[in-house]
């Protein structure tokens, strides 16, 4: 009788844990979304009545604008950039015989577990005590890369790793150059990993704000706009413009994890 | 810190390349039986034609060398330089000097921060892994095969949106004015705000662990996912209380997930900035807090110095522990 009971009583105490998990997961961020269409101007409870106003202050804020098109820049070229460099990278990682490969493992994920502040900091040394280099976006976009690029790394030379390489063997037997094989049969085949690791750069450094803090010049990105507002406390405006941020990653990631699936698996086996 | 972000990609990776790997073995199985196939030909013969493919394959190092060792390697190293040499005035002079190590390890603040980083670093982990397990546990036992991958999706996405605005979305519950603070007043349970829930060390934990459960939860997914649950039944059949098939069994077999949690979790928590400045007031301080301190009031020596330190430890502990970082089974 005993055990009878608790093994009723189990399942149903995971499934109310598993609720109250997806609860605290989720409710801060609703709530976010919730305070944003409050017309009360303490971006908080009591809720006084339903306002599109923070949103159109928002679009009508020159500074949210500027810094919004700075993030998508940087974002953009550091993405090319990582995605170029990381996936020559993953080639000979993958497919050489060298030796020292568990050294490079190492070497390729420390810039990812160093904290962003170590490798923002060293940077700022780097780039104005030595170089004296004047800093902007452009010193922005190298720390980023440098940030990134590991991560591009490791996503294409997973993808890389299941690659089914009869397959260029093949295109070589039937007399395709080198250039004709990556073009036709690898490169397609790989795709999806570099997509997945270009969106990876991209969505990372338009997050990134350490590393952009100690790196940038004159102009402000989205996040260290972000930082200056709240750091004394919470902002309607900010409730704003953190719903239509989230939301746009949400679908982002929505579509990203889509269009992956679709794209197909390596090797080119059918699903 | 958006390098957070990451990990659940990589997890996610995780699961989607043993799917492949397996695809692709597969795939060779059914090939290899029938004797040579094209590609043993092709890679004697490349064999034979000496290291050459191999050699020109290297080139793809190439830029990613110029980039870490020109915008890491070498700002590390000015940094090195920087924790050995004397501040005069505002400038930096190599006058060589071990001074700035050991005052990060003889001065009593310095000390007391870097303990009360490592200790709330150990907490959130620890908190992380404990409410962590049993909801990946409910996600591999109580949910349908259908339906896990959404709901493991659902744990990753708070992971992607912006770092900053999920530390944010704390303050609008927490702060004098927030959701707990109006709603107690409400109900009438409390008239003044109550204060110690913003600013302090209680709502840095709190919302770190915000911030990383998620984490805990994929790896320990990962991990659980391949457990045979039916040794479970066994033991117990043999006599086994629920505990001791948990930690006699279960466990043991999970560790892998267990390490590659916690040493995720632990080690970004090392080099946390925001939350303990914006949710940590002034006795939230951390490591990272003090770190920019120094560098905002020019002492760049002892800024490198405790900066390295952290550094030289996080290096320590990959280094230790590299086995358990192979997330993906890459090389």
């Amino acid at each position: 009788m005993e055990t009878l009971k608790r093994f009723q009583l189990t399942p149903f105490a995971f499934r109310l844990y598993g609720f109250l998990g997806y609860a605290f997961l989720y409710v801060p961020v609703l709530l976010l979304a919730f305070f944003s269409f409050n017309e009360s101007a303490a971006g908080n409870l009591p809720f006084t009545g339903f306002t599109l106003k923070w949103y159109t202050a928002l679009f009508r804020d020159y500074l949210v604008i500027d810094a919004f098109k700075n993030s998508l820049l940087v974002g953009a070229v550091t993405s090319l950039l990582a995605t170029i460099i990381g996936t020559a990278a993953a080639f000979p990682l993958v497919r050489s015989s060298i030796r020292f490969k568990e050294f490079l493992r190492i070497v390729f994920i420390l810039p990812i577990m160093i904290p962003g502040l170590l490798i923002g900091i060293a940077l700022l040394v780097f780039f104005s005590s030595l170089l004296k280099l004047s800093l902007s976006l452009g010193t922005v976009v190298i720390g980023h890369v440098v940030m990134t690029t590991p991560f591009v790394v490791l996503v294409v030379a997973a993808r890389l790793v299941d690659f089914n390489r009869t397959l260029e063997w093949a295109a070589a037997d039937l007399g395709a150059d080198p250039w004709t094989t990556f073009r036709y049969i690898t490169f397609p085949l790989i795709l999806p990993g570099i997509l997945a690791g270009a969106l990876f750069a991209f969505t990372l450094s338009l997050d990134e704000f350490v590393i952009t803090l100690f790196t940038i010049g004159s102009q402000t990105t989205l996040p260290l706009y972000v930082f200056s507002q709240v750091k004394f406390g919470v902002t309607p405006k900010i409730n704003a413009l953190a719903t239509i941020l989230l939301f746009a990653s949400v679908t982002t990631l929505m579509t990203g994890f889509y269009a992956l699936a679709r794209l197909g698996r390596p090797s080119g086996q059918p699903k | 810190m958006g390098g957070l972000a990451i990990y659940p990609g990589l997890a996610g990776c995780d699961g989607d390349m043993t799917l492949n790997a397996t695809d692709a073995t597969t795939v060779l199985g059914e090939i290899q039986p029938g004797g040579e196939t094209p590609g043993d030909i092709v890679r004697g013969a490349e064999e034979m034609a000496g290291a050459r493919p191999s050699r020109k394959v290297l080139l793809g190092f190439v830029p990613i060398s110029v980039l870490l060792v020109g915008f890491f390697l070498a700002p590390l190293m000015v940094m090195v330089l920087y924790s050995l040499w004397t501040m005069e005035g505002f400038n930096v002079v190599p006058h060589w000097t071990l001074v700035n190590y050991v005052r990060f390890f003889t001065a009593g603040m310095y000390t007391a921060i870097l303990l009360k980083t490592a200790a709330i670093s150990l907490l959130v982990t620890i908190l992380a892994l404990l409410f962590g397990y049993p909801f990946a546990y409910f996600l591999v036992r109580y949910v349908n095969k259908k339906w896990q991958i959404l709901l493991l999706v659902l744990v990753i996405i708070p992971f992607w949106t912006s770092y900053l605005l999920r530390v944010y979305a704390w303050m609008g519950i927490l702060g004098r004015k927030g959701v707990i603070n109006q709603f107690l007043m409400v109900i009438g349970l409390v008239r003044q705000p109550l204060e110690f829930l913003l600013y302090n060390n209680f709502s840095v934990t709190l919302v770190f662990l915000y911030l990383y459960l998620p984490f805990a939860i994929i790896t320990l997914y990962a991990s659980l996912e391949k457990f045979d649950f039916n040794q479970i039944n066994a033991a117990m059949d043999l006599g086994a209380t629920p505990w001791r098939a948990f930690v006699e069994i279960m466990l043991p077999q999970t560790k892998q997930g267990v390490i590659t949690a916690f040493l995720f979790i632990f080690i970004p928590m090392l080099g946390e900035y925001i939350t303990p400045k914006l949710v940590g007031g002034t006795d939230g301080t951390m490591m990272a807090n003090l770190i920019v301190n120094l560098f905002r009031g020019f002492q760049f020596p002892a800024g490198s110095a405790v900066a390295l330190s952290i550094a030289v430890l996080i290096t320590l502990i990959l280094i230790v522990f590299r086995r358990y970082l192979r997330v993906e089974e890459l090389y």
